[in-house]
């Protein structure tokens, strides 16, 4: 009863108007793709390569810096370093030797630890050069907690080896002189004395200095290479909360006289622009990327001319049934945007594989922006529907008389 | 509903026979008046030349001629896919001149089914769905679509072949599928070019026993073919020779009671 109401309800309709519903647009535009799936599949793949490959670079861009900024955060961002400058003359100016007393009034000042760069080579044995770019510095017991470092073997020194021929090498330092452990008491020449390595540094991302230093104390370095004790660099670490402050009055805590020869850094600073240096390479790999896109959009737009081709008849018929050109032109462009989507979201799938892969060997924390992937399948859709435009168009235009024709 | 046996008759100079038109007429549901179709070239072409007819409501009329005589380019103006260089054409009453492109796609929908030589399915369709397909650009909902389908299917015999895909179909059936998506959408004129110029003679039969089947039922049904042994079948015959109507004869009546008490109510579209 229904339908025959329907039916009567049509025939009376005295302005005829073909309406094809968004569903069925939809399911239209989708039927050539559903009834051709090798090809769909293969033409689909051109796109995901260019998505997968921006959205690996994203992602392992992304998780490379999540992995730096991880590590900035573990080793704290409340580590100040003061280095004596330049001079107005231009020469290296040093920094006062009471400059660590004072800077340890400072009240947020939590700790704070100086070196002395000592004019001294150091050899292996006697039989070797010192040319190998490793400083000896005195310092104190206490460096090795401002540094926060930690040993990787042996240990630092403390009051009663401070005052003793024995020295401690940073990571960098210990292999190059080819010391691997304190373990069978290995030796060193500075100046021509010989010092017994007590312990080796693990590296100290914040202070690569350190890194590539033999490190005596302070009272050793009066006491057997005769070395007046002056501080070169002081690492200071602050109440997290006020370390811009405590930054700003440090230099004219130490140099009273002459702040604008001290140089005050923080290291994690030089550490976050590393994050940031890796830009460059980034955007190279994405414009990359988006030549393999644009690749696969001229892919989609020549399956699509040829499905046009191939397709006449199914035109005309649907021209024949009711359909408009805009009709025509919508089932080509949702198609050509629905084999794109599709291929972006193989591609968005295989770039967060392949960051996962990449991120898991490196050993790096995983992240994959959300909104890297949704531009992904974006950018696909609107490439798609890009390149299905002229198909579309062309398949609009078809006269329907010709189209039915058989041959 | 009664018509003449005779329409018209060539007149004694010769000229190209055609039959008058017959204005006002309020169930004449396609006519032509005065079409030509010319495509330019050296010589250009006249595929159709000054041709009037008209084809009333209920009728079965075969369209036959040679290859090349204009069969096609009629069809295709009958069917509004091809505008005439010259002349009228009127799709129940309404001047197809006056529409747009949109407007002729609007009319097709709903007011003429085709038939096509070479089927035209959706190779990946089902029957029923391909039979739906009939509807989509008339804005009728799945639902209501596919009961509709159903029901065609069940009247051109295929039943019992609702879900089956056309490749796994016999050329027969495939060709009921297309004259079901034809009458689905309960048309005023079915245009049927060549349908059985790709069957056998027994399947031919069987086919042309239904569209006469329809024709009873109801349908309005134009037969382009070149068969001459086929035109004999149908009750009026249109000849067309070098893009003008040679001939135009009925021979027997279609049907000696209106089609509205006959045929059931599904295809009069009343309740």
């Amino acid at each position: 009863m229904k339908l025959k109401k329907n039916r009567a309800a049509r025939r009376r309709s005295s302005v005829h108007r073909s309406k094809l519903l968004p569903g069925d647009a939809v399911a239209t535009g989708t039927q050539g793709l559903r009834s051709r799936k090798g090809r769909t599949l293969l033409t689909a793949i051109g796109i995901a390569i260019g998505i997968a490959s921006m959205v690996a670079v994203l992602g392992i861009s992304s998780s490379s810096k999540a992995d730096l900024i991880a590590e900035i955060d573990q080793l704290g961002t409340n580590l100040l370093q003061v280095q004596a400058g330049l001079d107005t003359s231009g020469t290296a100016s040093k920094l006062p030797k009471e400059a660590p007393a004072m800077v340890r009034r400072i009240a947020p000042v939590e700790e704070a630890s100086s070196v002395s760069a000592l004019k001294a080579g150091v050899q292996r044995n006697q039989y070797t050069d010192d040319s190998n770019g490793l400083d000896v510095l005195a310092t104190e017991p206490q460096l090795l907690s401002t540094l926060e470092a930690t040993m990787a073997s042996g240990r630092f020194l403390d009051a009663g080896t401070a005052g003793l021929p024995t020295v401690v090498l940073g990571a960098v330092a210990a292999e190059r002189l080819g010391i691997s452990s304190p373990a069978g008491a290995p030796t060193v020449q500075i100046a021509g004395r010989t010092f017994s390595v007590i312990g080796i540094l693990n590296p100290t991302p914040l202070s690569p200095d350190i890194d590539r230093a033999v490190l005596i104390g302070n009272e050793a370095a009066g006491k057997y290479l005769g070395a007046e004790v002056i501080p070169t660099a002081i690492f200071i670490r602050a109440n997290p909360t006020v370390v811009e402050e405590v930054r700003q009055v440090l230099s004219r805590t130490v140099s009273p006289a002459a702040p604008n020869e001290v140089s005050v850094s923080r290291p994690s600073d030089a550490l976050e622009a590393r994050a940031q240096v890796d830009q460059n390479l980034q955007n190279l790999l994405l414009g990359l990327g988006a030549v393999a896109l644009l690749v696969g959009g001229v892919g989609i737009a020549n399956v699509m001319i040829i499905s046009v081709l191939e397709r006449r008849g199914e035109i005309g018929l649907r021209r024949a049934l009711g359909a408009t050109r805009s009709h025509i032109a919508v089932q080509f462009i949702l198609e050509s945007a629905g084999l794109a989507t599709l291929g972006g979201v193989i591609g968005t799938a295989l770039g967060a594989a392949v960051t996962v892969v990449y991120a898991r060997q490196q050993d790096w924390l995983i992240d994959i922006p959300a909104q890297g992937l949704a531009a992904g399948i974006v950018a696909a859709l609107v490439l798609g529907a890009l390149a299905g435009l002229y198909p579309a168009t062309r398949a609009a235009r078809l006269d329907p008389a010709d189209a039915v024709r058989p041959g | 509903m009664r018509r003449a046996n005779r329409r018209s008759s060539a007149d004694g100079e010769g000229r190209a026979f055609s039959t008058p038109p017959r204005p006002g007429l309020s169930n004449t549901v396609m006519e032509l008046r005065g079409v030509s179709k010319h495509y330019p070239g050296t010589p250009p072409v006249r595929a159709l030349d000054e041709v009037t007819m008209s084809v009333a409501e209920g009728e079965l009329v075969g369209i036959v001629g040679a290859s090349g005589s204009g069969k096609s380019t009629l069809l295709n103006i009958i069917g509004t896919l091809d505008r005439p260089t010259s002349g009228q054409v009127l799709i129940e009453q309404t001047p197809v001149a006056e529409l747009s492109d949109a407007g002729l796609a609007g009319l097709r929908s709903s007011r003429i089914g085709f038939v096509f030589q070479q089927f035209h399915l959706l190779e990946a369709a089902t029957a029923v769905d391909n039979v739906a397909t009939g509807l989509v650009y008339q804005g009728v909902r799945k639902g209501l679509r596919r009961s509709l389908a159903k029901e065609a299917l069940e009247k051109v015999g295929l039943g019992h072949r609702l879900q089956h895909k056309p490749p796994k179909m016999s050329g027969g059936e495939r060709q009921r599928v297309a004259i079901a998506r034809a009458i689905v959408g309960d048309p005023a004129i079915v245009l049927a070019d060549e349908p059985t110029g790709n069957l056998d003679s027994q399947t031919s039969a069987g086919i042309i026993d239904l569209l006469r089947r329809l024709n009873q039922d109801g349908s309005t049904i134009i037969i382009i073919t070149h068969d001459p042994g086929l035109a004999a079948s149908l009750p009026r015959r249109v000849t067309l020779t070098d893009g003008r109507v040679s001939d135009d004869n009925v021979s027997a009546p279609v049907v000696d009671e209106p089609a509205s008490d006959k045929s059931p109510a599904w295809i009069r579209g009343t309740s």
